[in-house]
C-alpha cells in the first residue's frame, strides 16, 4: 500500500492476484497482436495458440490473393486488397488527417478566446463565458440530431468538413485555458502591449508558450475522442472517400461473423488502428498522466 | 492611425478618451481586435453549439420525419416515449450498465492506485498495462472482443470453459449476457483512468498524517478508514460520477457488439443503450422529434447527476 512498509514476501503475496488481472487485461492486446501475423488456419484452430508459429503479412497483403477475388476462392485478402477500391490507406489518411487539424484547431480557438476572455476583455464577454459554462452542461446527444440537419442543409455530406467543423468550437477546452491564464500576471501582457505587440502576437508568442501544460492536457481527450469517434462519421459520411478507420472497422466487423477468414484481416486492421495510440501514449506517458490528475486531484 | 494603437494607449494608460468619437465608433475601435480574434470561434459555436440545443429542443415537441415541415404535437414524444417498452428496455440496460461499470471501476481503480501507486519501476510498469486499454482501447480492440466471446471453435473465452470442463457459451446470443458482458467490457476500458486519478489523489494526502497516526497506534484498516479514505472523498466523488456520466452516454460498444444491419439492439433488445436508440429512432425510423426528446430526457437525466454531485461536494465543504 501506498506509504507502508511491509514484509517484501507478504507484499509479493498480496499483489500476486493484481498481476494475474494486469495479465488478463492485456491478452486482448496480445491476442489481436499475434493474430493479425497469424496465417488464416492458424487463427481458427482449436485449441487456439498462443505464439505466432507460422509468421505471415498476408493479413495485411496477400501476394497470392488477386485483388476483387471470389469469396470462396483458396486464398484470402489482405486488409490493404479488401477495401482495394478505396483503400486502407486512404482511410489512415482521413482519420489522421482528422484527428490532427482538430486537435490543433480547436486547442487554438479555444485558446484564443480564453486569452480574450480574461486580458481582453470586451462588454458581452461575460456572457459568452456563462453562455460557454452552460453549454458544458449540455450532453452532445442532444445536438447530434440537429448538427446532422444542419450539415445536411449546407450539403456537407461526405466531406471533411463535416467531420472537422462541428467539433473545433469545444467549450470545456475555454474553460480549462481560462484558468491556466488566470495565472499568468497582467504585467506579462501589459508589458508586451507596450512594446508594441498586437493581440495575435502576445497570444501566440507570450501566452500559448506558457500554456503548454494545458495544452497538452487538453490535446489528449480531444485527441482519443476524435481518433475513436465512431456515431457522427456514421451519421455524415456514406462514400468510401471521406471513411475513417472506426468505419472501415465497423463494416470489417461485420462481415467476420459470416466468414472466419476476415478475421486475419480483422485483427490486422484493429492492430494498425490502436498502433497510433500505443505509440503516443508510450511517448507521452507523463503528459497523459498529469493532464488527467490536473481535473482531479482538486475536485 | 493603425488599428493597434488605439488598444494600446486605452490599456496603458485610463480609460480616459484622448479623442472626442462617437460610442459606436469608439467601441468598435477599442473592442473590434479582440472581437474579430474570438469571430471564428464564436461563429462555430452559434452554429454547432447554441444553435441545435434551441433546435433539437423545438423539435422535440414536433412530428418530424427530417424531409416535411416539423409539426407541433406538444408533449407527446415525452408521453409516448415513458410508454414505450423499448425505451425502457434502453434505460434498464443503460442503467444496470451504469451502475455495474462506475462502482467496479471506482471500486478496482482505488484498489489498484493503493497496491500499485508507489514510485517503483515495477509500479509504473503494471500502471501502464492498467492504463493502456483507456488510450488504446477504444475502436480498436471492440472486434477483438466480439472475436473473444464468439461461440465457434476459435472464441478464446469457450476455448478456456471448455479446458475447464465447462459447457460452452453463447455470449453474444444469448440476451443475459448482454449487459454482464458490456459492463466487463466497460470496467476493462474504465478502471485503469480511474486508477490514475486516484494515484494523483493519493499523492496529494500528506505523509505525516499517516505517521501522527501510526505513532498513535493505529492500524493499517484504520488508517484506511479513518484518514485515506475520508481525505479522498473529493477524488472519489469526481471518479464515481464522470464514471457514471460516462457509461451513461456509452453508444460505441452497445451498438458494435449488439447491432447489425438489420437489428438494432441485439436480441430482445438486451443490448440496446439510451443513446442507441436515439441513434435507431432518430436515423433509422426518421423520427427526429422522438429522438430529440429522448436527447432531452438523457439531458434530464444527466443534470440530476451532475447535482447530486454538487450537493455531495458541498456535504463535504461542511465536513
Amino acid at each position: 500500500m501506498v506509504g507502508e512498509r511491509q514484509h517484501p514476501l507478504l507484499s509479493t503475496l498480496l499483489r500476486l492476484p493484481f498481476y494475474l488481472l494486469a495479465v488478463s487485461v492485456m491478452i486482448p492486446y496480445y491476442w489481436m497482436a499475434t493474430n493479425a501475423f497469424k496465417t488464416i488456419p492458424e487463427i481458427v484452430r482449436n485449441p487456439p495458440t498462443w505464439w505466432v508459429h507460422t509468421f505471415t503479412l498476408d493479413n495485411f497483403y496477400n501476394p497470392g490473393a488477386a485483388p476483387g477475388a471470389p469469396k470462396d476462392s483458396a486464398e484470402f485478402l489482405g486488409i490493404f486488397q479488401i477495401f482495394a477500391n478505396s483503400g486502407f490507406g486512404q482511410f489512415y489518411l482521413n482519420s489522421v488527417l482528422i484527428t490532427l487539424v482538430t486537435v490543433v484547431g480547436s486547442l487554438l480557438l479555444a485558446s484564443l478566446v480564453a486569452y480574450v476572455l480574461v486580458k481582453r476583455p470586451f462588454p458581452g464577454s461575460g456572457v459568452l463565458f456563462a453562455l460557454l459554462l452552460g453549454s458544458m452542461m449540455i450532453p452532445w446527444e442532444v445536438t447530434i440530431i440537429p448538427n446532422f440537419l444542419t450539415v445536411r442543409d449546407l450539403g456537407w455530406i461526405n466531406s471533411y468538413q463535416a467531420l472537422i467543423l462541428p467539433g473545433l468550437a469545444k467549450a470545456f477546452a475555454v474553460f480549462f485555458f481560462r484558468q491556466a491564464i488566470l495565472g499568468i500576471p497582467d504585467d506579462l501582457v501589459d508589458a508586451a502591449r507596450i512594446d508594441g505587440a498586437g493581440e495575435l502576437r502576445i497570444w501566440w508568442s507570450v501566452v500559448l508558450p506558457m500554456l503548454r501544460p494545458a495544452l497538452a492536457a487538453i490535446a489528449i481527450p480531444v485527441m482519443l475522442g476524435e481518433w475513436n469517434n465512431y456515431l457522427w462519421p456514421l451519421l455524415v459520411i456514406n462514400d468510401d472517400a471521406h471513411q475513417t478507420l472506426p468505419l472501415a472497422l465497423g463494416k470489417l466487423a461485420g462481415n467476420l461473423t459470416y466468414d472466419p477468414r476476415g478475421a486475419g484481416p480483422m485483427m490486422a486492421a484493429s492492430f494498425l488502428v490502436s498502433l497510433p495510440m500505443v505509440i503516443v501514449f508510450l511517448l507521452f506517458q507523463r503528459q497523459f498522466v498529469q493532464g488527467l490528475s490536473s481535473g482531479a486531484t482538486k475536485g | 492611425m493603425t488599428n493597434h494603437a488605439p488598444a494600446r494607449v486605452q490599456n496603458a494608460a485610463p480609460p480616459a478618451p484622448y479623442r472626442r468619437a462617437h460610442p459606436a465608433r469608439r467601441f468598435l475601435t477599442q473592442h473590434a481586435p479582440a472581437l474579430g480574434l474570438t469571430l471564428p470561434f464564436l461563429i462555430l459555436f452559434a452554429l454547432f453549439g447554441i444553435w441545435p440545443v434551441l433546435r433539437s429542443l423545438y423539435l422535440s415537441f414536433t412530428d418530424y420525419d427530417a424531409i416535411s415541415t416539423p409539426t407541433l404535437i406538444g408533449t407527446a414524444n415525452y408521453s409516448t416515449l415513458l410508454a414505450d417498452p423499448r425505451f425502457v428496455k434502453a434505460l434498464t440496460n443503460t442503467a444496470t450498465y451504469m451502475v455495474g461499470t462506475s462502482l467496479l471501476s471506482t471500486a478496482l481503480g482505488l484498489l489498484l492506485a493503493l497496491v500499485f501507486g508507489g514510485q517503483r519501476l515495477s509500479d509504473q510498469i503494471m500502471r501502464a498495462c492498467f492504463f493502456l486499454p483507456s488510450v488504446a482501447g477504444g475502436v480498436g480492440l471492440i472486434s477483438v472482443f466480439k472475436w473473444l466471446f464468439s461461440s465457434e471453435d476459435f472464441g478464446l473465452i469457450n476455448t478456456l470453459r471448455q479446458w475447464l470442463s465447462l459447457d460452452p457459451v453463447r455470449f453474444l446470443g444469448s440476451p443475459m449476457y448482454a449487459v454482464p458482458i458490456l459492463i466487463a467490457l466497460g470496467v476493462w476500458g474504465l478502471m485503469g483512468y480511474n486508477m490514475i486519478l486516484f494515484v494523483a489523489g493519493l499523492r496529494s494526502i500528506p505523509g505525516d498524517i499517516y505517521e501522527a497516526a501510526a505513532i498513535d497506534g493505529a492500524n493499517p484498516t484504520q488508517r484506511f478508514w479513518r484518514i485515506t479514505l475520508p481525505l479522498l472523498r473529493p477524488t472519489l466523488l469526481f471518479v464515481l460520477v464522470t464514471s457514471m456520466i460516462g457509461a451513461f452516454q456509452e453508444f460505441f460498444s452497445f451498438y458494435f457488439l449488439f447491432s447489425d444491419t438489420s437489428n438494432v439492439g441485439g436480441i430482445l433488445d438486451s443490448g440496446l443503450s439510451l443513446v442507441v436508440y436515439l441513434y435507431d429512432l432518430g436515423f433509422r425510423h426518421l423520427q427526429m422529434g422522438m429522438a430529440s426528446a429522448l436527447a432531452w430526457i438523457l439531458f434530464l437525466m444527466l443534470f440530476a447527476l451532475t447535482l447530486l454531485n454538487l450537493k455531495l461536494g458541498r456535504i463535504n465543504d461542511i465536513d
